[in-house]
């Protein structure tokens, strides 16, 4: 039966292939022919466990949970604290502590100020003009760059404006005081781990 | 073409919306072909050469030096803000006259571990760092790339470029040039695929008789990363003012108007 469907498989593939350069053996069924491989393994025989031992093994996995739900539920009215609400009372009684400020400014110091914030403002405009200044002339500079492209090609332009995610998620570490030193090691800090842990945590 | 065999064989034994789909198909195919052959028309008759050109910038690594409005402002903000303070919890102690003294060791210690530590110059005295081809030179300021290409006959200081080969897009052109002029151990990041600069200028008669009219470059704005430009190159690092007295002044006046002023 299996030797008769190999036959019509292989009349099949040779009409598929007939001016093909692939030699097959498979034509006739008194040809020889290779077995498939065979990529199995027999079967493990499966273990058989006493009915006892599961039945032993569930019941302490069961006690196990019912004893860890006992335990949370003697817990359950014990909200956990929080350190930040519980000071605040107490900071609020103490109204003692002070400014370091203890003596009113001087007029002349409250002037100087005045006049320092004033001169501050100024500054500030003058650099937010410049800048947007500054952004205009990208904006046009990118413009005209676009518009030469375009009137250059049309595919050129359009696959440099194309949206390209590449960009997208963007990050930057900003300048610093001090530049990093050269093959610098730096220590782990100490710390002392102060934190608590509550019950059914 | 044996694409269109495909279509010719299926089309007649084949149902209506079959049919339908391939002529839209064939529509999208031909009018892709159509653009193609359009763009090649359209370099051809322009004569230009196509340039991508990149600004690759090193940003500044510390922070510039206040101005003295900046320097007054900040005083006073932080004066300011010591004075509307509460004193805090270790004032306190140290208020209290009972362990005064330990207090104090415990903060000249501290101000000597501050005092020992050495922090990096700002403003390196080491005469290599401050060779113009150094990247720590100058660690306050946007640097620009110029190498040294020739033009036509004569060597000329400007930001790499090269001309676009057939088939690319304006940013592969950029990233080419990054990698064949700088080398491969340098890390540069782009800032778009859309050109941010523009320059042309027109080539000499001798020239422009033999077909081309001139060069169009289009500038790309990219930072650098990481990594070094192999020394063999010759290339130089400069800040805004240097750039003003090393370009042809044409080409400097494109360039400023997307590079952010110090």
């Amino acid at each position: 039966m299996i030797g008769v469907l190999n036959l019509a498989n292989a009349v099949f593939r040779a009409s598929l292939i007939s001016s093909s350069r692939n030699i097959s053996t498979y034509i006739h069924p008194l040809y020889f022919r290779a077995t498939e491989v065979l990529l199995g393994e027999p079967l493990k025989k499966k273990k058989r466990l006493d009915p006892a031992i599961v039945r032993a093994r569930e019941e302490r996995k069961r006690k196990k949970l019912q004893k860890r739900i006992r335990q949370l539920e003697k817990h359950a009215n014990h909200m956990k604290p929080i350190f930040e609400i519980d000071t605040l009372p107490e900071l609020l009684q103490n109204e003692k502590r002070t400014c370091h400020l203890s003596v009113p400014l001087s007029e002349k110091e409250i002037e100087r100020r005045k006049s320092l914030e004033k001169e501050w403002c100024k500054y500030k405009h003058s650099q937010w003009t410049k800048d947007l200044h500054v952004i205009k002339s990208i904006i046009k500079s990118q413009e005209i760059a676009l518009k030469e492209l375009k009137a250059v090609s049309k595919q050129l332009y359009k696959k440099a404006v194309e949206f390209d995610d590449l960009y997208m998620p963007y990050s930057v570490t900003g300048p610093v005081y001090t530049p990093s030193i050269k093959n610098y090691d730096s220590p782990d800090g100490e710390y002392i781990e102060t934190t608590v842990k509550y019950i059914g945590e | 073409m044996m694409f269109k065999r495909i279509l010719t064989l299926r089309t007649p034994n084949s149902l209506s919306f079959l049919t339908t789909s391939i002529s839209s198909t064939s529509k999208v195919i031909s009018r892709t072909l159509s653009e193609q052959i359009k763009q090649d028309i359209d370099i051809d008759i322009e004569k230009w050469d196509l340039l991508s050109a990149v600004c690759l910038e090193r940003h500044p690594v510390i922070t510039k030096s206040m101005p003295d409005i900046e320097t007054r402002f900040h005083n006073m903000l932080q004066q300011m803000e010591f004075e509307n303070s509460t004193i805090s919890d270790f004032e306190m102690q140290k208020q209290n006259n009972k362990n005064r003294k330990t207090i104090q060791d415990f903060e000249d210690s501290w101000k000597e571990e501050f005092t020992n530590f050495k922090f990096a110059e700002r403003i390196s005295e080491n005469e290599e760092d401050n060779a113009v081809m150094s990247l720590r030179r100058k660690l306050d300021k946007n640097l620009v790339l110029l190498v040294e290409q020739k033009i036509g006959d004569s060597n000329f200081w400007i930001p790499p470029q090269s001309i676009r080969k057939h088939r690319e897009t304006m940013i592969q052109t950029a990233h080419r040039t990054v990698q064949e002029l700088c080398g491969n151990n340098i890390k540069v990041k782009f800032y778009g695929n859309a050109p941010i600069g523009f320059y042309q200028y027109k080539y000499p008669k001798n020239l422009q008789e033999r077909g081309q009219n001139g060069a169009k470059i289009f500038y790309f704005l990219a930072k650098y990363v990481s990594g070094d430009i192999s020394p063999d190159i010759k290339h130089c690092w400069l800040d805004r003012e240097e750039l003003k007295k090393n370009l042809h002044p044409d080409l400097h006046k494109s360039l400023v108007k997307f590079l952010l002023p110090d």
